[in-house]
């Protein structure tokens, strides 16, 4: 306000320049943010189903999450972690059977209709519940949805849910999607709707031309005021990594994320001028370099070998040489930037390969004539660049304790089916994803009674009835200091019998034309709304 | 002999002997200077070439010897093409022999079989194999011969067809050879010496096919072949070019070397047929 009333004169001079040079459009707001313009992103897949509310998955996120907002979005400053979208106000009950939603008045869909609870309850029941790879979990008890007026949701579950468990999985799993447009069809997973979204969000999908963009365009009656601040952004799919460098060198892209730049290329580029690299912005997504195990293998079902293993890996020397210092080296299976949760009081295991090979001799596996004690079938996830060269790091770290990895190398559909569904593997390396609460995609990696097929769950035939149980009570402990402790007890469990071993986790790099500003301003950027992120001309 | 003093005439041929003579013991002696796997992490990561007397041509992302790399993938790139080859021309030559010896309804059967496998790319067919059986040397191997073999099978015929009318193999048959014997030890060894002079353009192909099977992810993940090298080396093709380049030029000598020596021993050949 100050800033406008001083800068009158200003005013009129940008005015004279709008004026002078109509190709300047909002001239007049450059100097509280920069207005208009089109933000060009590189992609770098192009997903089959871009529905968030069935597939809460970062790649459908990245695109989708500008257009289908969810309830409450993750942030650095806001009480617990989040700050409202839309829903304004949220309240568990102290018996964890019910949780109040306030919806945002006045918010409408990209069609005209009005946004109301029974949009909330219809999402929340037919598609989060029974469609979405991660609601089925956390709403697995959700009974009801009650609408006592058009901006009240409440949600009733049939056993205790935690509160805490709600609140933090707010971001990831609650994309709200329209009751009209989806009410009344057989197989919502298989709706033409799903790519042709219509939500509540900043910016409306326009146009898809598959292998080539994706064109968003502004959503002029968004809520949120004055936003959102771009007029278009356009997703150009690049599936070569190292196609973005080039191509934000270029100019000719504003914007790469999710490490899309690989990170032997960031020194070079941080070096180009008006080019800016964020390594913020991805602390609600962290992403775990855990080696999965199969209990089935005798050897691997004896812990002193899965000791010894773990002793093996040289840890610094996966954050500095595979990831060059862009990561964090793991205690176990919860990250350290989930400090509500997170404790280090946990068993670890040092580099030490001395220690290993003693294990290993301790455990009756002794080296034979030709140095080796027994071998192994190694399967490297091939997602990143980073999964497959810590295969190769890993298998010369057995290599040194007498343990002969053979590497299989997979697309992603066959290392998905040779680990998930088939069993085919000694170790696997798996790229996991800690999504806010260890209830949301984290207990699943070592609880048993998955069945076979579902991907980043325990198919490693691994089954403790005492981790179990813990695992189940706190899925019901509604206090939220004694479910914490819980997860703190469920940590160390998980340290002392390796039923998998975390090796490093990492964030990702965003890197931005410098013009870009409000870049990396929350925990979840890339796959928030972007209504603030604005473009310089 | 003569052959040897003809062969050794050409400018070529020398020039493709030298290099093949040296690829050749850059392969053997691999072992002797890098008995370790060369895979195995060796020192500081991305070290550039010459800086080092411990790693003169430098090391790569993960700290791998990138001399030791390209000795012992030396080894697999030749390995692999002279063994596809071999099984391709044993195969081609049986093949086409008893095609062109036979005649008739099995010739045609045969011939049409060659047809279809020179319809598919030979490269695409590798791919394919691969994906399918899913990627070991002897896969590797078999991938690249089953592209290869048509070539073989089809000169053999053609020579055979020539071959069997001349009178030698008519006398053989009025003494009462059977006729499998005929083919084997009279018609095929006459019939081999283009054959062979084929071979040689089926290992430069070989090589370049198992390069470019690896430099896709599908060869062997547990040796080291200049194809994953360059593959590898792609992905720091900014920062770090000489992890892609040197494994590129050793590729780029051994197909050369290949293709010379192949020429000296076309040109032999025709000048003894000629004198023939």
């Amino acid at each position: 306000m100050v800033q406008i009333s001083l800068s009158r004169r200003a005013l009129l001079h940008s005015s004279a320049l709008v004026m002078a040079s109509a190709a300047l459009p909002r001239y007049g707001f450059a100097q509280a943010v920069a207005k208009g313009g089109r933000l060009i992103v590189a992609a770098d897949s192009e997903p089959r189903n871009l529905n968030p509310a069935i597939v809460a998955s970062n790649g459908v996120f990245f695109i989708s999450s500008k257009v289908i907002e969810p309830l409450a979005e993750a942030s650095f400053e806001g009480k617990d972690g989040l700050e409202p979208r839309l829903a304004t106000n949220w309240e568990g009950s102290s018996d964890g059977l019910s949780v109040t939603f306030r919806l945002r008045e006045g918010v409408v869909w990209h069609d005209g209709t009005p946004f109301t609870s029974a949009d909330v309850a219809f999402s929340a029941l037919e598609v989060w519940k029974k469609q979405q790879n991660l609601g089925r979990l956390v709403f697995a008890n959700l009974q009801a949805v009650d609408t006592p007026d058009d901006h009240t949701a409440v949600f009733r579950f049939s056993r205790p849910t935690p509160f805490q468990l709600i609140r933090n999985s707010l971001p990831v799993v609650t994309s709200v999607v329209a009751r009209h447009v989806f009410e009344g069809m057989d197989d919502i997973a298989a709706s033409p709707a799903n790519n042709q979204l219509i939500g509540t969000g900043p910016f409306k999908l326009a146009e898809h031309k598959p292998g080539e963009y994706y064109r968003l365009e502004r959503n002029d009656a968004y809520w949120g005021e004055d936003k959102p601040y771009l007029d278009e952004i356009v997703y150009r799919v690049l599936p070569d990594r190292a196609a973005a460098a080039g191509a934000l060198e270029a100019g000719e892209i504003q914007l790469a994320a999710f490490s899309q730049v690989p990170l032997a290329d960031l020194e070079r580029i941080s070096k180009v001028e008006g080019l800016k690299v964020y390594s913020k912005g991805y602390e609600a997504l962290t992403y775990q370099l855990a080696v999965e195990i199969n209990h089935r293998r005798k050897e691997l079902a004896d812990l002193k070998v899965r000791q010894a293993i773990a002793h093996a890996i040289d840890k610094d020397f996966v954050v500095k040489t595979i990831f060059l210092g862009y990561a964090q080296s793991s205690t176990g299976i919860i990250p350290q930037n989930a400090p509500e949760f997170y404790t280090s009081d946990v068993p670890a295991y040092p580099f030490d390969p001395a220690r290993a090979n003693a294990l290993l001799d301790e455990a009756g596996y002794t080296k034979g004539a030709d140095g080796k004690r027994f071998s192994l079938k190694l399967l490297p996830a091939p997602y990143f660049g980073e999964t497959r060269q810590f295969g190769d790091y890993l298998r010369q770290a057995l290599a040194v304790i007498g343990i002969d990895a053979r590497i299989v190398n997979n697309d992603s559909a066959a290392h998905q089916k040779a680990v998930y569904t088939d069993h085919d593997f000694d170790l696997a390396v798996a790229p996991t994803v800690f999504r806010g609460d260890p209830a949301i995609s984290t207990t699943i990696l070592v609880r048993s009674g998955t069945p076979a097929g579902v991907p980043f769950s325990n198919q490693g035939g691994y089954a403790n009835t005492q981790l179990d149980a813990l695992i189940d009570k706190a899925n019901e402990t509604v206090n939220v200091a004694a479910r914490t402790e819980l997860f703190r007890q469920f940590q160390r469990m998980v340290a002392e019998d390796l039923p998998l071993i975390n090796v490093a986790e990492w964030g990702f790099i965003t890197v931005a034309s410098a013009k870009v500003s409000n870049v990396s301003n929350n925990p979840r950027w890339a796959v928030s709304n972007w209504a603030d992120t604005a473009l310089e001309s | 002999m003569t052959l040897l003093i003809r062969f050794l005439r050409s400018p070529e041929g020398v020039a493709g002997l030298v290099l093949l003579g040296l690829l050749i013991s850059v392969a053997l002696l691999a072992s002797v200077f890098f008995p370790r796997d060369p895979l195995s992490i060796a020192g500081p990561a991305l070290l550039p070439p010459f800086q080092d007397r411990a790693f003169p041509l430098g090391t790569d992302r993960l700290g791998r010897d990138v001399l030791a790399g390209l000795m012992h993938g030396a080894r697999a790139s030749l390995a692999v093409g002279i063994a596809a080859t071999l099984v391709a021309m044993v195969v081609g030559a049986l093949v086409g022999t008893i095609a062109g010896f036979a005649g008739g309804i099995v010739d045609e059967a045969l011939m049409r079989i060659v047809d279809a496998f020179q319809i598919v790319p030979g490269f695409l067919l590798a791919l394919a194999f691969v994906s399918v059986v899913g990627a070991s040397l002897l896969v590797v191997i078999l991938a690249i011969a089953l592209g290869a073999w048509t070539g073989p099978a089809r000169l053999a015929r053609a020579e055979v067809l020539s071959i069997r009318e001349r009178d030698y193999v008519a006398a053989a048959r009025v003494i009462g050879m059977h006729p499998l014997e005929i083919a084997i030890r009279e018609v095929l060894p006459n019939a081999l010496p283009p054959v062979l002079a084929l071979g040689s353009v089926i290992v430069a192909g070989a090589v370049l096919t198992e390069a470019a099977l690896s430099f896709l992810g599908l060869g062997d993940p547990n040796l080291v072949t200049w194809g994953s090298m360059i593959a590898e080396g792609r992905n720091v093709l900014r920062t770090a070019p000489f992890l892609s380049i040197i494994p590129g030029i050793g590729l780029v000598l051994t197909v050369l070397g290949i293709y010379l020596f192949s020429e000296g021993l076309g040109e032999a050949l025709a000048r003894r047929r000629i004198r023939a």
